[in-house]
């Protein structure tokens, strides 16, 4: 089954190769088929046309006979005519007699030149053949003229045949080479793709073959490359200064935070009053607690190129049931009710804190943004977890933005957050091969976590 | 009361030790891993507060050799580098905790507090049942009682009194107790712990009875006898 299915994805894909190559399989049958038709019209056309011709020249001139000869003498002529004449089979019938080659009017007999066919029996070869010809109305008599065509027809039908399978061929290997043509492109712009998708999912380092052909496709995969090598060279500037800029900052702070500290202390000794410097600290301790969480954010994220070692196999279900453990109360407080389904056993190879960690932002996030009395559900999946609530949910035009660091939403910014969370939570996931979609819960939002391990 | 810094940073390495001489400790300095090695290994101390990156000595090699020559002093791991795995490796060479920088003073002195008490309690018998004045808990049949009435606890809030009951008279921080509870290497950074304690109080401190339970006000929670 999967197999069809990644075939039919494939197929989907290559529509417009499949396009082509019918467009490229249609103008070669176009052109056989014109080709057949003038040679055809030059052979056997030529031919046919020629005898109609003679057969015309023939009755016209027997018909003038017939009007300037009485009927003795255009009978006497007649007779002469019509044996010597090898090719044409004459007849002329008048109320009495016959004479020529034929000895019966055929029935279905039509004006000339308009020809019919016929059957004739001939004695000599014993076998039927059939002619064509065609009856002139004479003052005294009916003359007939008949042709045995009978090999053009074959001919003709030989020709028919011939063209028949050289457009079935022509076909077939318009076809063939257009199947060959389009996977080979296929499978070149798949592989394309193929390094597209793993720097979509994080791994800046992924790079696109390129063979010894120096073909378009080379050259494309070349600019492409040195654009994925200038892009990571960017961004690793960029997470090396914010890194430099927090693990720098970190130091001072600290030692800020020491000094901030020994005051309390001190004023608590002399029972002097410390309260502002207690709010300083706390503001202090929300700008080492970004720090940190960038720093851990940058790590996660370099950590994807080096994938851990130090993963183990992780019970997903106790992660869930922690999780819940640890929110129940503050949902509580908010007369939230949180639900948990996790009936299903199910392991996964990674990092328990880290994951800890994800499940607990995303049902904490839950809590803060769907509002009092909502409801929270925490659903165990087979190849991962659901998060749904039913709040006031993320419009479409933000459901991606909200991945970026620091971003937050506008009609959020008043509750506590730094807009760290879900960038934290994607990584983690992507860390562990996992993906993360955030859907419409109709209403609220369902945040849908899978892992293709 | 000895106590041993080893750290390169002067600010760090003077704040510490003006801090630890507050609370009544002997504080000897190192700002190095070898010289701190030398002097960790004489064995006269109680305590040894180790930096990760060292110049001379790493922090880590400090500790497995020092632990390879069979001191069994606790060390406590300051580091700057707080990842899963850097935590998982100082404990794996021999640290008894890590604190990351940068960090706050009453949570390091309550976790220095923790080490040397238990360092001197390893020898205690192994108990299946705690007591604080009339707070019962049988750890075998997993119960808890308040002068006589069964508590209903969960699982979670069993495990938080039961830490709580443990180091009965010893300030303990909210991270120390995420730790002990939840046994994940993460800082919920919210105030989802004291919502927890707070649950935990109404259950274990019914209207008229002695309060066993203290906030200590910046730093977390001591159970107290006669409070």
């Amino acid at each position: 089954m999967a197999s069809v299915t990644e075939w039919w994805k494939t197929v989907k894909q290559a529509r417009s190769i499949w396009r082509l190559t019918f467009l490229y399989t249609g103008l070669l049958l176009a052109v056989v088929i014109v080709l057949l038709v003038v040679l055809f019209q030059l052979s056997i056309g030529q031919m046919s046309r020629q005898q109609h011709l003679q057969m015309d020249n023939i009755i016209q001139q027997q018909t003038q006979l017939a009007q300037q000869l009485n009927n003795d003498e255009f009978i006497a002529q007649f007779k002469l005519q019509a044996e010597s004449s090898r090719q044409y089979l004459l007849t002329y019938q008048t109320q009495s007699k016959m004479i020529g080659r034929l000895n019966s009017i055929p029935s279905n007999l039509s004006q000339c030149s308009k020809l019919a066919r016929f059957p004739i029996w001939l004695d000599k070869y014993e076998e039927i053949r059939l002619i064509s010809g065609c009856s002139q109305s004479l003052p005294d008599g009916l003359l007939i003229i008949a042709i045995d065509d009978e090999y053009l027809y074959d001919l003709k039908g030989q020709f028919i045949t011939a063209s028949m399978i050289a457009l079935c061929l022509a076909l077939l290997m318009g076809l063939i080479t257009g199947l060959i043509f389009s996977t080979r492109v296929l499978k070149r712009i798949n592989s394309i793709n193929k390094v597209a998708l793993r720097v979509e999912s994080g791994q800046l380092s992924a790079r696109i073959a390129v063979s010894k052909h120096n073909d378009e496709y080379d050259h494309m995969a070349l600019h492409i490359n040195t654009m994925l090598n200038q892009l990571q060279h960017s961004f690793e500037t960029i997470a090396g200064i914010t890194d430099a800029i927090a693990h720098d900052l970190r130091t001072p702070l600290g030692h800020l935070r020491q000094q901030l500290e020994s005051e309390i202390e001190a004023n608590l000794k002399h029972n002097l009053p410390s309260e502002q410097l207690q709010s300083m600290l706390e503001k202090l301790d929300e700008i080492l607690f970004t720090f940190s969480a960038m720093l851990e954010l940058t790590r996660l994220q370099q950590q994807q190129e080096q994938k851990s070692q130090h993963f183990k196999t992780v019970n997903l279900q106790q992660i869930m049931v922690d999780a819940v453990d640890l929110i129940e109360p503050l949902t509580e407080e908010k007369q939230q009710i949180i639900k948990l389904k996790s009936d299903l056993e199910v392991s996964i190879k990674g990092d328990a804190s880290l994951l800890f960690r994800a499940v607990y932002n995303l049902l904490e996030n839950a809590s803060k943004y769907a509002g009092d009395k909502a409801t929270i559900s925490l659903q165990l999946t087979k190849n991962g977890f659901i998060v749904s609530d039913n709040g006031p949910g993320i419009c479409d035009s933000e459901k991606d933005k909200v991945f970026q660091r620091l971003y937050r939403i506008e009609k959020s910014r008043q509750i506590a957050g730094f807009g760290l969370g879900l960038t934290l939570v994607k990584a983690i996931i992507q860390l562990h091969n996992g993906s993360i979609k955030l859907l419409d819960n109709n209403p609220g939002l369902s945040v849908q976590v899978e892992f293709s391990q | 009361m000895r106590i041993l810094v080893i750290e390169d940073n002067q600010t760090t390495r003077e704040y510490l030790q003006k801090a630890l001489q507050e609370q009544g400790y002997e504080v000897d300095l190192a700002d190095n891993g070898q010289d701190g090695l030398f002097l960790a290994l004489e064995g006269k101390y109680q305590l040894i507060l180790l930096d990760r990156m060292l110049p001379k000595l790493d922090g880590l090699t400090v500790l497995s050799t020092l632990r390879k020559a069979g001191k069994e002093t606790p060390v406590l791991i300051l580091s700057a580098l707080d990842s899963v795995s850097e935590r998982v490796k100082g404990l794996r060479e021999g640290g008894d905790d890590y604190l990351i920088k940068p960090f706050a003073l009453s949570e390091l002195l309550v976790r220095i507090e923790i080490l040397i008490q238990r360092k001197g309690n390893t020898s205690q018998q192994l108990t299946s049942t705690l007591q604080v004045a009339d707070l019962k808990m049988d750890l075998l049949s997993h119960k808890a009682f308040r002068g006589g009435n069964e508590l209903t606890l969960q699982p979670k809030e069993f495990k938080l009194l039961r830490y709580l009951m443990e180091h009965s008279g010893q300030v303990v921080s909210r991270s120390m107790l995420f730790e002990a509870v939840w046994d994940y290497q993460f800082d919920p950074q919210t105030n989802v712990i004291d919502v927890h304690m707070a649950r935990l109080r109404k259950k274990v401190e019914l209207d008229g009875v002695t309060p066993l339970l203290e906030t200590v006000r910046g730093i977390g929670y001591r159970m107290v006898e006669n409070g």
